[in-house]
């Protein structure tokens, strides 16, 4: 019997241990993640990191020795190894593509991936293109910004750097300039990763000795593209050794893209100089989409599922669902699954009720309690305040933005908002949206006030 | 010895935590998209689920887990109800897993190192292809975590996890003796039903408890047995 074998009957035996204990989450958590390799006749298994191989070998060696002891057909049994590492199979769903792979690690053992071993790997993703990509009005100088990145390189748009809040597709467009990079100049090395993977490449690099490999890795390529950069803050050694490898790049005239959930010079523990380098280039925002980009947005997503969406219904979907694209997505994906398994139509009854639950989340969390409560404490005034019959400005100002957002985020009628405002006139609560309109328009810091709060109670 | 006939030897076998072992309710469509996602027949990498304790969820992974390591697939099932014991660098390298399960998200609302570190993961998983499953007693959008990490969690499948009905419950306790090799009838369930905590995991803790009253007794499950044990 081969070890893997021997392996795959000492699961079967410790999962019917593990159930007989009453605990197979255990048995999910520690035991079926080990991999069985055979190392000349020894037995080694493979766990994913330290933490889960120090676990097994202090709390289950005994089951398991006990298993292997009971069911090898040799004698001596296999000795047992545990090492880290993992047998990489190739995923299920393809979706990234690495674009410039040459070699592919199925079946592969990859115990310790170092970044040499990553040469090949762009990491990108074919998916967030430039086509897939819904432009609006919250959107389109980020958009033109990445475009001309992807067309002209290293130019005066270097560094490039995207910012804006979750879920509004700062990292499609980081992803869309680097196949662009790729389709000018298929021979290019682009570069993606998450600023996490940056780190651990780096600690790993620290304690293997292995800093110079490291440092020509990242110094060679001709685009970095590096994902929610927010997440060095407070790591001063990833930020020194980013700030050279930012040098290298940039003295050389290769582009670097990155991303952050924050204006960068906001971002606190992030060294001046580094801040000042990413202000070096073009720093553009991402808003997040008004209703008619939403809709698109809905539209393009449904295209790309292969389903028919009828414009009323991504109207009614974008109109209640307004924090990010992620949700609609979610929403979206939700109201195709409820389709699929139920063979039924995406009508607007259907979709009203295959996202009642969401729907009705969305209610509750934009209530107009809500909604005055939050007021309330962004101006820092009470509730009770606002439902005041005062009429000073201080008061008066912060309640007509909560009557504005009332009817902006919720479905009340105008005499309902009122009734909520301490029982003012419907004809009240429309002088007041009148008055915000205007004053959107007219004033930078109502307008700043304004999208903050929208913001805050729509995320 | 036949290593076939180990799991049975001495020890009586326990309710796998499989889908057929599954009672599924109003629960038959999360259960299909879970099983479709597995096999890869359909074409979702991420999924949430939420509903009250007792609905089901924990028992939903172990199949989803189990069902993984049929087709030959790499899977890991983490319990945030242990993460006292546990580190978040449990989660270093999990990417080249195929599967993994995260139960009870909603318990690391005050730890923003296992945020951080589920949220890392969650970029690893999507960068490579991998399928993740999180679980909370609460939909993502009203968890109180970082913004980040709740906008991914509501990028999946998104689904509810309903609790059973009563009738339900005493389906799922005919479902379990079922699966054990004799028939429980339903004046037994109702009766047990009737005097005990309602909810699906002390129901089956209960349900245990009888059925090795029973086997040691050599009784069948009667309501004057189920009386005498329960002390009712």
């Amino acid at each position: 019997m081969s070890v893997n074998t021997l392996w795959e009957q000492c699961l079967t035996y410790l999962e019917n241990e593990f159930l007989n204990a009453n605990t197979p989450q255990q048995f999910n958590t520690w035991i079926r993640p080990l991999q069985a390799t055979d190392n000349k006749g020894e037995l080694v298994l493979l766990a994913p990191n330290r933490f889960v191989l120090d676990w097994v070998k202090e709390h289950f060696i005994e089951k398991i020795n006990n298993a292997i002891a009971a069911l090898s057909t040799t004698s001596p049994p296999p000795t047992v190894a545990f090492e880290i590492g993992s047998m990489s199979a190739a995923p299920k769903i393809q979706a990234v593509t690495n674009v410039a792979a040459t070699s592919s690690a199925t079946g592969q053992q990859n115990r310790e991936t170092t970044a040499e071993q990553n040469n090949y790997q762009s990491n990108i993703n074919r998916n967030f293109n430039f086509e897939t990509f819904v432009e609006g009005k919250s959107n389109q100088l980020a958009l033109a910004a990445a475009k001309q990145v992807g067309n002209e390189p290293g130019g005066p748009n270097n560094p490039l750097l995207i910012y804006g809040g979750v879920g509004l597709g700062k990292t499609h467009l980081m992803h869309a300039s680097g196949l662009q990079l790729l389709a000018n100049d298929p021979s290019a090395k682009v570069l993606y990763l998450h600023s996490e993977r940056f780190v651990a490449e780096m600690v790993r690099a620290l304690q293997t000795n292995k800093m110079n490999e490291f440092k020509h890795f990242y110094r060679q390529v001709n685009a970095l593209l590096i994902d929610d950069i927010q997440f060095f803050a407070g790591k001063d050694r990833t930020q020194e050794e980013f700030f050279h490898t930012f040098n290298a790049l940039f003295e050389r005239q290769q582009q670097i893209i990155l991303t952050c959930d924050r204006y960068p010079k906001e971002i606190s523990g992030m060294e001046e100089r580094l801040k000042s380098r990413m202000g070096w280039g073009l720093t553009v925002a991402v808003e997040p989409p008004e209703l008619e980009t939403r809709v698109a947005i809905l539209m393009s997503k449904a295209q790309q599922f292969n389903i028919e969406l009828a414009y009323e219904v991504a109207f009614f979907v974008a109109k209640r669902i307004r924090s990010n694209v992620r949700e609609l997505e979610g929403a979206l994906k939700r109201v195709i699954a409820n389709s699929k398994f139920t063979g039924h139509a995406i009508t607007l009854e259907f979709v009203k009720e295959s996202l009642k639950d969401l729907l009705y989340l969305q209610d509750k969390l934009v209530s107009i309690d809500n909604i005055i409560k939050t007021v309330a404490e962004y101006y820092k005034i009470k509730v009770s305040d606002i439902l005041s019959q005062r009429r000073n400005r201080s008061v008066a100002r912060p309640r007509q933005m909560a009557m504005a957002l009332s009817k902006e985020l919720t479905n009340h009628s105008l005499p309902e908002i009122g009734d909520a405002f301490g029982g003012r006139d419907h004809t009240t609560v429309l002088h007041a949206c009148r008055k915000m309109k205007e004053l959107v328009e007219s004033s930078m810091d109502v307008a700043e006030d304004y999208k903050n709060l929208n913001r805050i109670l729509t995320t | 010895m036949n290593p076939q006939q180990l799991p049975l030897a001495g020890l009586p076998l326990r309710d796998s935590a499989t889908f057929e072992s599954f009672f599924a309710g109003k629960n038959t469509q999360v259960v299909s998209v879970l099983q479709a996602m597995i096999t890869g027949d359909y074409p979702e990498q991420f999924i949430f689920l939420w509903g009250e304790a007792g609905a089901g969820i924990s028992h939903l992974l172990q199949a989803c887990c189990h069902s993984a390591a049929e087709q030959q697939l790499a899977s890991m099932y983490i319990d945030l109800q242990h993460k006292a014991d546990y580190s978040p660098q449990m989660l270093e390298a999990l990417e080249h897993f195929q599967l993994i399960c995260i139960d009870d998200i909603d318990l690391i609302l005050d730890d923003p190192q296992w945020q951080q570190a589920i949220f890392h993961l969650y970029n690893r998983l999507r960068d490579s292809d991998r399928q993740l499953i999180v679980t909370a007693h609460q939909p993502p959008q009203t968890l109180d975590i970082l913004p980040d990490l709740r906008s991914r969690l509501s990028w999946g499948l998104c689904f509810q996890v309903q609790s059973l009905s009563d009738e339900e419950k005493i389906q799922a306790l005919q479902l379990r003796a079922h699966n054990r090799g004799f028939e429980l009838s339903g004046e037994v369930a109702q009766f047990i039903l009737r005097r005990v905590p309602r909810d699906m995991k002390q129901l089956f803790i209960i349900f245990d408890t009888l059925d090795e009253a029973a086997i040691q007794a050599q009784r069948k499950l009667t309501i004057p047995f189920v009386k005498h044990v329960l002390g009712v």
